[in-house]
């Protein structure tokens, strides 16, 4: 009884979709954003559903597999323009899925279909390959790379010579923040990235042309800086980023952050405004020695003030920077 | 005591279901979405994570991510039980009513990082940490303000406070304070411009990892601290439940609206700086500003 009446309740809200855009996906994603039936959010612990738009490059798989099992139940899997690589409801390219995944989120809090299964069985990803005092291979209790993922050590901060615990992780290609596909694998010291090296670089999109595209851009770096409303009413209402300035998007981004070919963030970000190009990017340009010393949420915003295509060339080669 | 207890519970209640609705209107007016549902999808949502599964991440710290939401709600209730609803209503009459809530801004740092930290994850662990670093100034600039705001009053009960508001509020006597503590409250609740610990760009921080009844719980409790801020700066600089005509607890709650509509709109309509710009703006600007805040207050009281 309590749990129907949850259930009704519950249906009166939009559907939480995790989205995962792959290759020519993300406008699609960008699109389904606007739609009141559906609210796209940023972790896929917070999903009910998972949509996948477009094709997964072969080495993310696995990647798409572990996201999909972190999936808290009742949950269930959307292919749109995408070919099903595991269980869930196909969409064409020409449909359009909001219909269906408000629909999908009412089955799945009434109860009325049976939740996914995991795909990948429930044990650590790397065998334990711990040696020393405490089994993980490190010195005392820390360091060591126990299940194939390295713990953290103490190692020299870059700005101040403090020693503190550095990290390291692989970040992506399915991170919200990130563009789709790009795969980082950053040491961090707190939110201080201490090294960063590029693994796989974001899939191709679609480059379109003309405001709507400008708009797009500055969205995506408005939303970041923590005006999600701001930055859907960019794209909903197209008259320009006027009121923008009066948000303080422009002087909250620090000046000279992520400087390339003589712009940095806050003049690429301007230029969009203005429905300008910035100038094109040195060729010989590259991501990975962008980011060392930035924290993690200025790595985030230089990261997402180019355009797709500029970041597949920066990420073009396998880079090490430290 | 029994009308204090529950009009404490029905204040944070209602406060947090209110602050909720507020929060999809300002949405739906900035965005240009519309906004049919805003009174029940905050409820339709809480429903929809009330029927997920809470997952666990590999090796948390099961008992901090149990507490953290737990602890961090009974903060703001605390926080709240020493705001006066009406005269002579007050659940906690203490003398030093405004330490208490101090203690309260000071442990909900420990409360927010104990959720970052018990993830066992990175992106939480450096919201937990980001969190740390921003909140800590913050809090300095809290005490400043509240000190300047119970100067008049010559007492730390909250009750006292709102009674030396009789002939003036201190919103008119000392209008930076009300600002800097509006900003406490953005922090204590991780909102908009100062959301370093829950932000997008770490996938839900602190709550990346967070599903089920236990986000609908940790969510709930950041709309009751949101509440609280209100029903503090209400009535440490409003007058609290002091008015003409109505009765005292609608004086209260009016004042209340008005206080969670201005942090809603600054939530959703101010841009948030990179943490290393805004922990350079706390120290060097916001710190010295609550200080001659508290040095011109005296200053006023002394001659």
């Amino acid at each position: 009884m309590a749990v129907s009446l949850l259930a009704r309740l519950a249906a009166a809200a939009p559907a939480p979709v995790f989205a995962v855009a792959g290759i020519d996906g993300l406008r699609a994603v960008e699109r389904l954003a606007l739609d009141p039936r559906v609210e796209l959010v940023a972790s896929p612990r917070h999903a009910a559903i998972l949509l996948v738009a477009g094709e997964i490059r072969p080495e993310d798989r696995a990647d798409l597999y572990r996201l999909h099992d972190q999936m808290p139940h009742p949950r269930a899997t959307v292919w749109w323009a995408s070919e099903p690589l595991f269980a869930g409801i196909p969409v064409g390219p020409h449909g359009f899925p909001a219909g269906d995944l408000a629909d999908l989120h009412r089955a799945l809090a009434a109860r009325a279909m049976d939740s996914d299964p995991d795909i990948l069985p429930d044990e650590p990803p790397n065998p334990w390959r711990g040696k020393g005092d405490y089994g993980q291979g490190g010195e005392g209790m820390m360091g060591g790379t126990p299940y194939g993922r390295p713990m953290a050590m103490t190692a020299d901060d870059l700005r101040d010579g403090l020693a503190l615990d550095a990290y390291s992780a692989t970040f992506g290609p399915f991170l919200p923040a990130f563009p789709p596909g790009l795969v980082l694998d950053l040491t961090l010291q707190g939110d201080v990235i201490q090294s960063a090296e590029v693994l796989r670089p974001p899939y191709l999109q679609h480059e379109l042309r003309g405001p709507a595209a400008y708009l797009r851009r500055a969205a995506r770096l408005v939303r970041l800086l923590g005006l999600p409303a701001v930055a859907e009413r960019l794209r909903r209402r197209p008259e320009g980023c006027g009121a923008l300035a009066r948000t303080g998007v422009f002087a909250a981004i620090p000046a000279g952050l992520g400087r390339l070919g003589g712009y940095d963030v806050r003049d690429r970000l301007r230029a969009w405004c203005e429905e300008r190009t910035p100038p094109p990017l040195p060729e010989e340009a590259r991501l990975a020695p962008l980011l060392p010393g930035l924290e993690w949420h200025a790595a985030v915003l230089v990261i997402n003030s180019f355009t797709d295509a500029e970041l597949r060339s920066l990420c073009g080669a396998r880079e090490v920077a430290a | 005591m029994t009308t204090a207890l529950l009009s404490l519970a029905a204040l944070l209640l209602g406060g947090a279901w209110m602050a909720a609705v507020m929060d999809r209107l300002a949405v739906a007016w900035i965005s240009g979405r519309p906004a049919a549902r805003a009174f029940v999808e905050p409820l339709a949502r809480a429903a929809g994570l009330l029927l997920r599964q809470p997952v666990t991440t590999e090796r948390p710290d099961a008992t901090g991510r149990v507490l953290a939401p737990a602890l961090y709600l009974a903060l703001a209730a605390i926080g709240l039980s020493v705001v006066p609803v009406a005269e002579g209503v007050v659940l906690t009459d203490l003398s030093t009513g405004i330490v208490l809530w101090g203690a309260c801004e000071a442990l909900t740092v420990v409360v927010v990082f104990l959720h970052g930290w018990s993830a066992n994850a990175p992106l939480p662990l450096i919201g937990a940490y980001r969190y740390v670093a921003i909140a800590l100034p913050t809090l300095l600039l809290s005490m400043f303000v509240l000190i300047a705001a119970a100067l008049p009053a010559e007492s730390l009960s909250v009750t006292a406070i709102v009674d030396s508001q009789r002939e003036v509020w201190n919103v008119v006597r000392q209008p930076p304070g009300l600002v800097l503590f509006l900003m406490l409250g953005l922090a204590l609740t991780f909102r908009g411009p100062f959301d370093y610990a829950d932000p997008e760009d770490l996938a839900g921080g602190t709550a990346a990892e967070t599903s089920g009844p236990a986000r609908a719980a940790w969510q709930a409790a950041r709309l009751c601290m949101l509440v609280a801020v209100a029903g503090m700066a209400s009535a440490v600089f409003l007058g609290g439940p002091l008015g003409p005509w109505l009765p005292g607890p609608l004086w209260l709650v009016l004042k209340m609206v008005a206080v969670l509509a201005l942090l809603v709109a600054a939530t959703h309509l101010l841009a948030r700086l990179p943490p290393s710009r805004m922990l350079t703006a706390l120290w060097v600007v916001l710190l010295p500003a609550a200080f001659l805040d508290l040095v011109l207050v005296g200053v006023e009281l002394l001659l």
